[in-house]
Parts: structure tokens; C-alpha cells; sequence
């Protein structure tokens, strides 16, 4: 099993486009300017969603809020990305993440600063923030020591 | 829906290769004549098509239509099914729906792509690009690797049980000529152990390879095939449809999925439950959607697969064989045509056909499918459709 003993990486240095935003998630995008986690809430099922959607998806109705919350959360499922495309080419071997936020969503993200020994299902995480070219920031996660 | 009264009167299947050297509509083109010279049925007489989903395809919004005129088909029911590799055997479905329905009579259903040697996806429009891709998301084999970490989690996951699924399905495409030419040699237990990690814990022998081909099915109702005096026909008698299971809830158990309700309805049509299936042909993008749909469809508890993995043989001569032609695994993925491998193989041994590996109970068989992968979640479409002999 030495391929589990290659070191993990992140992939902070990995040159992304920034993605292309939807009229309906264009309010996520900006508030990541500013490094805020926005997440949509349907006021009529008092529950959050994540991605964004065009309506709620418990009750289908358009008329939804956006919420910041802290984005912390606990690792819900994990996997090593080890085959990849451009531009992550070279970065691999590296963490996909699904969180569970405490809001009730799962995000599926890159972590930084957390090691092999360190990665659990359960695990606390905390949001880091990576830039990108347009000045919007990619959510990630970090261990919540 | 009056499944029953419907008839598969005759399947296609071309070799499965690495990279096709023909032309998709030349492959298509090949199943048809295929069909019409086993089943003595003339061109003339089709007119229903129902195409799968199809890389090769995808560019053109009018794939059914065009494909009808290439093959010189008039006809007064056309469409593509696009639920991904749970297409081929939704075809089948729909095509027993138009034919019940009195708007055709006799069905081509076609399932070819040419992914490998021509895709033609130009900017897919789903929430891929903006919430996935960004993270380095390679799409299903990361997503199973999420799915099966979490299986381990909830339920413990032990490999040699994945690994005999996987031995079994190569044995198959070792007695299988139409099977992929590189995968036709057999596999141990430990070469899928050692196998390379792609997405932990998702092996290189998990994994399905992505080739081209093409296969189909020619369905008419069941007084044409009476009239027509053919005796040898596959039913289809049970059959249930699931997208975006539990679509309505933020966090789902990724190890549970739609083939649960599919299952249920399908077993219900057809009067039947898990213990009276006789061969077991279940989409295999992975290893482990054998296993979870195992549990599914009620052979055994949830959670428990390995378990019952290691208390069945799988093989051909076994208790329950499973997908007898390699499966997509095994054989090869002609692109989202692949459902159609397990499909015709499913048609092909009730027919009693099935030559080297031939499965002594034919008294049905039981054909899944798996279509598309949502963001956190298992999977879009499951279908389960299950087929007799007509007896």
C-alpha cells in the first residue's frame, strides 16, 4: 500500500477558472468577494439548501433568502483524487470532501492543512478560502483545531 | 402498463472495442440488419425507434430524427431516451408503452456510441461546472470513492468480497467474443487487491473502461409476434423507474439509492421477489453498485453485501449468476450505451442463446440500470426491469 504513504497535497496552487455563475447563484459568488459563506434558506420549509437553485427544493417556491453562516461543519465522506485532468495535473494526490455544515448541507470541497493521519469521517473543518483571478473565492476546508 | 403484452422477438450486439474505426450510424446500421435478418421482420414494418443517450450523439439536438432519416426509417414514433446509462433499458420500457399504447406496432430500440473514438459533449449544462470542477471532481470515479468511503464508515467494507464480483465478471468476458479484447483475460482476487488506487478506496479493477460499440432490441406487440407465428420471445414483466431519489432532502445516505422504489415496483409488477430471480444483470459502472443493489432490491439486508457475496457464487454455473457476458466492467462501456450489455444479455440467455455460458435457469431475469451522478449524492436514475422467456 505505499501509494497510501504519498504525502497528500492541497491545491491552493492549482490555476482554476473561476466558475461560471447562474443569475440564480450570482449572490453566492459576490459574497465570496468579501469571504463570506451565503447559503440559500426557503423561509417556508425553514431549511437551508445547497447549491444553489433556482427554487426551493422542498416546496418549489422562488422566494428565498440568502443566509451567512460560519461554514463550519464535520467530514461526511472522503476520497483521494489521484487521476486528473488539467489544470490539477501534478497536484494529485489530493483530497475531495463531501462537509455536512451545521446548517444541514452537504459541500463537496479540497481541503488544506490536514495530513492523511489527520483525515476521519466526523471531522471537524472550518472554511479557508481560496483566491481566485476575478476576486470571487473557492470554499475549502480546514481542520477546525 | 401492459407490459406482458409486448415482445422482444430479437437482440443485436456488436463487438465491443477500444476506440470504433466505423462510423456510429455504420454500427447502428449493422444492428438493424442484424435485426431484421434474425427476426424475418421487414424495414418497412418498424416504426417506432427509441434511441439511448449517446456521446457521439450528444451535440445534435435532433439525434433521433437524424439517425431515423441515415436509416431511411419512417415512422410514427421518435425519440432519444436521455436518463445516461439507464437508457437502454428505459427504451425498453417506453417502447412497451408506445406499442401498448396503439402509436407504433413494432419498435427498433438502438443503443450505440462511439464515446471513445468521438465524443461530442460541447458545454454540458448541469451544476458540474460550477460546484464540481472547480474542486478537481474527475466525476463518477471520485463520486464512488466518496460513496464507498462512506459505506465503510457506516457498515464496514470488505474487499475480497468486491474483489470475487469482479473475478466472477471477468470469467464471463473471458467466454464472451463480442466482450472487449483487452479485458478477456481472467483476474485473481489479489490482482483486484493490488490493483492501482483511483480514487480511494476505488480501484483500477472497480472500474468500468470506456470503449464504443452498439446493440438493440427489435420489440412488437405480442399478437404480431403470435400472428407471425414466432414462438421464441423475451417479455418484459416487471419494471420501475426512479429519478433523483429523495430529491427533496438536503443530505441523503449515499449508500442507499433509488433502485429501492425501482425494486419494489418492478417486483410488485411482476409478482415475484428477490429470492425467485434466476440470473442477476445489474449496471456495473463499479464494483460496489453491484453490491448496493443487492441490498436494494432485497437479496439481502442493507448493509449486509458482503456478506451475501461471499455466501453465493456469481458465475455462470452458480446460484446467481451475474452479468454472464463480463458486464460493462468486464466486456468493456460502449459509452452510454453500455446498459445495453447487460440488457441484451439478459434477453440473450433467456433466449437460450448464451452458448459457453449458457445459465441452466432461464426462467427470468432481472436487468438494472444507473443513470447519471448528482452533486453529493449516489446517483439520478435507477431503473430494475425483470424479463421471462415466453413461456
Amino acid at each position: 500500500m505505499s501509494a497510501q504513504q504519498d504525502a497528500i497535497k492541497d491545491t491552493l496552487a492549482v490555476k482554476r477558472e473561476p466558475p461560471q455563475w447562474r443569475t440564480f447563484s450570482k449572490t453566492y459568488w459576490d459574497a465570496t468577494r468579501e469571504k463570506k459563506l451565503l447559503l440559500q434558506y426557503d423561509p417556508r420549509a425553514k431549511r437551508y439548501q445547497h447549491y444553489p437553485r433556482p427554487a426551493g427544493i422542498v416546496t418549489g417556491h422562488r422566494a428565498l433568502e440568502w443566509r451567512e453562516v460560519t461554514g463550519k461543519g464535520e467530514i461526511f465522506s472522503y476520497t483521494i483524487a489521484r487521476l486528473t485532468r488539467e489544470p490539477f495535473a501534478g497536484h494529485e494526490p489530493f483530497f475531495l470532501v463531501l462537509v455536512t455544515l451545521d446548517e444541514g448541507v452537504n459541500v463537496m470541497a479540497n481541503m488544506v492543512s490536514c495530513g492523511m493521519d489527520d483525515m476521519k469521517i466526523g471531522l471537524r473543518v472550518r472554511p479557508h478560502w481560496a483566491p481566485l483571478s476575478n476576486g470571487t473565492h473557492l470554499l475549502m476546508f480546514e481542520p477546525d483545531r | 402498463m401492459a407490459m406482458h403484452d409486448v415482445a422482444v422477438v430479437g437482440y443485436a450486439e456488436t463487438k465491443i472495442v477500444e476506440k470504433a474505426d466505423r462510423d456510429i450510424w455504420e454500427l447502428q446500421a449493422d444492428i438493424l440488419e442484424s435485426l431484421l435478418e434474425k427476426t424475418g421482420f421487414e424495414k418497412n414494418e418498424i416504426d417506432g425507434l427509441i434511441l439511448s443517450s449517446s456521446m457521439t450523439g450528444a451535440g445534435n439536438a435532433f439525434w433521433s430524427q437524424t439517425t431515423a432519416d441515415q436509416l431511411a426509417l419512417e415512422l410514427d414514433f421518435c425519440q432519444t431516451v436521455d436518463i445516461g446509462g439507464c437508457s437502454p433499458t428505459g427504451a425498453l420500457a417506453r417502447a412497451c408503452m408506445a406499442i401498448d399504447a396503439g402509436m407504433c406496432t413494432t419498435v427498433l430500440c438502438l443503443y450505440a456510441d462511439t464515446q471513445a473514438s468521438e465524443a461530442n459533449r460541447q458545454r454540458p449544462r448541469s451544476a458540474f461546472g460550477e460546484w464540481q470542477q472547480p474542486t478537481g471532481y474527475l466525476g463518477p470515479p471520485a463520486a464512488f470513492g466518496l460513496l464507498s468511503k462512506r459505506y465503510e464508515h457506516q457498515f464496514g467494507l470488505d474487499f475480497s468480497a468486491l474483489a470475487k464480483l469482479a473475478v466472477a465478471q471477468r470469467g464471463h468476458a473471458v467466454l464472451n467474443d463480442l466482450a472487449c479484447e483487452k479485458l478477456r483475460k481472467p483476474i485473481t482476487i489479489d490482482d483486484y487487491l493490488n490493483s492501482r488506487m483511483i480514487a480511494d478506496p476505488v480501484r483500477l479493477l472497480d472500474s468500468v473502461m470506456v470503449c464504443d460499440g452498439a446493440s438493440g432490441l427489435l420489440v412488437t406487440s405480442k399478437k404480431n409476434a403470435e400472428k407471425r407465428g414466432i414462438a421464441k420471445c423475451v417479455v418484459p414483466v416487471g419494471y420501475g423507474e426512479r429519478t433523483n431519489y429523495r430529491a427533496r432532502d438536503n443530505i441523503v445516505d449515499i449508500t442507499e439509492t433509488g433502485h429501492l422504489p425501482a425494486g419494489a415496483r418492478a417486483f410488485a409488477q411482476a409478482g415475484l421477489k428477490a429470492s425467485d430471480i434466476a440470473s442477476f444483470h445489474p449496471y456495473d459502472d463499479f464494483i460496489i453498485a453491484i453490491m448496493l443493489q443487492l441490498e436494494m432490491l432485497g437479496f439481502c439486508k442493507h448493509g449486509q453485501g458482503c456478506d451475501f457475496i461471499h455466501a453465493h457464487d456469481f458465475t455462470h454455473t452458480g446460484d446467481l449468476p451475474l452479468n454472464t457476458g463480463g458486464g460493462q466492467i468486464s466486456a468493456g462501456q460502449a459509452g452510454l450505451a453500455g446498459g445495453g450489455t447487460n440488457l441484451i444479455e439478459a434477453v440473450r440467455q433467456l433466449f437460450g442463446e448464451g452458448g459457453k455460458r449458457q445459465v441452466k435457469n432461464t426462467k427470468n431475469a432481472l436487468v438494472t440500470g444507473i443513470g447519471g451522478i448528482p452533486y453529493g449524492r449516489n446517483w439520478q436514475s435507477s431503473v430494475v426491469m425483470i424479463l421471462t422467456p415466453n413461456a
